[in-house]
């Protein structure tokens, strides 16, 4: 009989075929990058269970304060539930000390949860926010629980194709439409090669005004409409 | 809820380590799904319900109440579908007591993905989700692990494949009343010619804020043909070996009625046994 | 290996007739391909309404007298006799409660609504979920023959007599070609003022 636990005899072993079965993925191309005037974070749209595409607009960038927000990877269900739990968190914390979060600390809850919680849960998240004290700020947390704070970061089954792409053209510093073609460039790449990703390219743009939303869809390969009048 | 009963299941679990398989439970094989329109929101559902190869129901009902303005299709296993909508129900009207609200559609589905998420897709309930409430009219889909999506048009369960190809195909946006109940009803009918797991009649919902219509059976393309003769058996063709005639005053009277052998044969449970 | 509910064998049925309702039962009790008992009824009277139950062996008993309790109580309680409504509900939640450990049973019931005296029957599933049908139900070992038998045999409005003559002959065909079932059988024909319990002929093979 096939143990239905997580854990091997060695306490160690992690079986992700469990995790997985038939539940719904984020197979996914998620980035998230600093900029001169604060972060922009991308994600393709693509949900799946197995072959089958559940959702082709999924919005994978989620908010979890007023100018922190998160992109997604893994299990639907488990980043929906973390990304949940750290929002209520940061909306108890921004009462009680009447001082909106930095997006270290919700690099710090985010990490709290998927660390303690490592053996049930497949999350690969990436936290970008900007605040008035260290301005934009990128942090990675892939499915171990670690957490670094990076300049730009990549995460889900399609940022494996990108590696190349991103390591020779980031720049520190770019100026917005910079950084947007960068994130445009590098998950447009990442939508073509990875079967588990795809549909069409959101990105949210955060800087001290606030956050701005951008769509592009493929049916304009990906030139269009762009920056989003009201949040969608 | 949440109180669930676990002392049989080292037994079972014993069970099914010696190689016994485990219960086939009555799964809604199932084609849901759930389209929103110019003014409230319409939700679908086939009634054929499955138990491995076998139709168990070919006439049940997959739209569940939650409350007047909040309806739910349930697609995967069926008692699952039919106590957690339940359970979610009692909820809500007590949440929506103590605040005085009419309770709202993300709270519903807020409330489904966090018990769902709780029991780690162990309980198989996937769920449509669709109402109208104060902010609107809203469509949700809920997984069994818990994750949600929020669209313009849904579908679940192993129908869900033709239905979404009829809804790619024929959507368009602000669709009227009546539109959106035809694409919807469509929608299922492919799940029902195409997909083995359902079948029987198309059961729809329609939601506006003014109030909520159930059309059971709205249509039902799968009329048996009325028998043209019958099998009818003539009295006393089959043998009986013995009859006892229990009154209703009898059984009112007493708590039970009881065959007891007081050392004169009672005849109705003696049969001649080869020693 | 086999199911924990083809251990034990056994088969029960029930149909809706005019102003009247049967349930049905047949008498085997095995252990695999060994009979035990050829006297083992399936079918539970609480009140005048009818629960039948098919399965493991030792959890129809458990369940059987586990409802027996709960019905009773319910009785002392509420100062009446239980409706079958009710009776299917209290199974349901009773089977359900045990989602993650269920016993291997599939109920039937049947009964006369009280106030209205409209035929009213139900099966179950193992963890509980209700299949409320207009025609009939089945479960046991026999259940794909009984479908057959009785998606032949079944018609609306029969009569108590000739109700019996249907679920009679189709439980008899039904067992005789099921290994596992027969033995003879109990049918009961519920009525507006009395309930009329037979015992069968059946195959003693």
């Amino acid at each position: 009989m096939q143990p239905t636990g997580m854990l091997g005899e060695d306490g160690i072993h992690v079986d992700m075929n469990h995790l997985k079965k038939g539940e719904v993925n984020l197979g996914t191309s998620i980035m998230a990058i600093n900029f001169k005037d604060g972060v922009i974070l991308g994600a393709d749209s693509r949900t799946t269970t197995g072959a089958y595409i559940a959702n082709r607009v999924t919005d994978k960038l989620t908010q979890v304060s007023d100018t922190i927000w998160c992109c997604r990877s893994g299990s639907a269900a488990d980043t929906q539930a973390v990304a949940d739990i750290v929002q209520h968190h940061l909306s108890m914390y921004a009462v009680t000390n009447d001082e909106q979060p930095t997006t270290q600390t919700a690099a710090a809850i985010f990490q709290d949860l998927c660390y303690d919680n490592k053996d049930q849960l497949s999350a690969g998240i990436i936290i970008a926010g900007y605040d008035h004290r260290h301005g934009g700020q990128v942090y990675s947390l892939p499915l171990g629980g670690s957490l670094h704070k990076q300049s730009y970061a990549i995460g889900g089954s399609g940022s494996t194709y990108i590696y190349g792409y991103c390591d020779s053209y980031w720049k520190e510093n770019m100026t917005e439409e910079g950084g947007i073609a960068f994130v445009k460039g590098a998950l447009s790449e990442a939508i073509k090669w990875d079967g588990s990703s795809g549909g069409v390219i959101r990105m949210v743009v955060l800087t001290a005004k606030g956050a701005v939303r951008h769509l592009y869809l493929p049916d304009q390969a990906y030139e269009g409409p762009g920056k989003q009048p009201k949040a969608v | 809820m949440g109180g669930f009963d676990f002392s049989n299941h080292s037994r079972n679990a014993a069970l099914h380590a010696q190689g016994f398989p485990l219960p086939t439970a009555t799964s809604t094989g199932t084609t849901i799904v759930g389209c929103l329109f110019d003014g409230g929101v319409v939700i679908a559902a086939d009634t054929r319900a499955t138990s491995g190869p076998i139709v168990a129901d070919k006439n049940c009902e997959k739209l569940h109440f939650i409350t007047p303005q909040i309806w739910c299709a349930g697609a995967g296993t069926a008692a699952d579908t039919e106590f957690t909508t339940s359970l979610i129900s009692s909820n809500l009207e007590l949440h929506s007591l103590s605040t005085g609200r009419q309770p709202r559609v993300v709270t519903c589905m807020t409330m489904l993905k966090q018990h769902l998420f709780r029991y780690q897709g162990h309980i198989g309930a996937y769920l449509v989700v669709a109402g109208c409430d104060p902010t609107g009219a809203h469509l949700f889909t809920v997984h069994a692990h818990g994750s949600t999506d929020k669209l313009p048009y849904v579908t679940m369960g192993s129908g869900s494949l033709a239905a979404m190809s009829v809804f790619e195909t024929a959507w368009k946006g602000n669709m009227t009343r009546q539109g959106a109940v035809d694409l919807c009803s469509e929608a299922i009918k492919a799940g029902i010619f195409n997909d083995l797991g359902s079948g029987s009649n198309v059961d729809v919902c329609i939601i506006t804020p003014e109030k909520a219509t159930l059309l059971r059976n709205h249509i039902t393309p799968n009329e048996r043909e009325k028998k043209m003769r019958d099998y009818r058996f003539k009295k006393g063709t089959t043998a009986v070996l013995n009859q006892k005639i229990i009154t209703r005053a009898d059984i009112s009277k007493y708590v039970t009625v009881h065959e007891l052998d007081d050392g004169t044969p009672v005849a109705a449970e003696k049969m001649d046994v080869d020693t | 290996m086999s199911s924990p509910f083809s251990i034990n064998g056994g088969a029960a049925v029930a149909m809706v007739g005019k102003d009247c309702v049967a349930i049905a039962c047949d008498l085997r009790l095995g252990l695999q391909s060994l009979t035990v008992s050829n006297n083992y009824p399936k079918i539970f009277p609480y009140g005048d309404v009818y629960l039948g139950l098919t399965g493991l062996a030792t959890d129809i008993s458990t369940v059987s007298d586990l409802l027996r309790y709960k019905v009773n109580m319910y009785r002392l309680r509420e100062e009446r006799a239980i409706s079958p409504q009710t009776l299917a509900n209290l199974v349901s939640s009773s089977l359900y409660e045990r989602r993650f450990g269920p016993y291997f049973v599939s109920p039937v019931i049947a009964g006369l609504n009280h106030k209205d005296g409209k035929p009213f029957i139900c099966g179950f599933d193992s963890i509980g979920c209700i299949d409320f049908a207009k025609d009939f139900i089945v479960s046991g070992t026999a259940s794909d023959q009984l479908f057959g038998m009785c998606e032949g045999l079944w018609e609306p409005d029969l009569g108590p007599d000739e109700l019996f003559e249907t679920i009679s002959q189709a439980l008899l065909s039904a067992v005789d070609r099921d290994a596992l079932s027969g033995w003879g059988a109990h049918v009961y024909i519920i009525e507006k003022d009395k309930v009329t319990k037979r015992l069968l002929k059946g195959r003693q093979d």
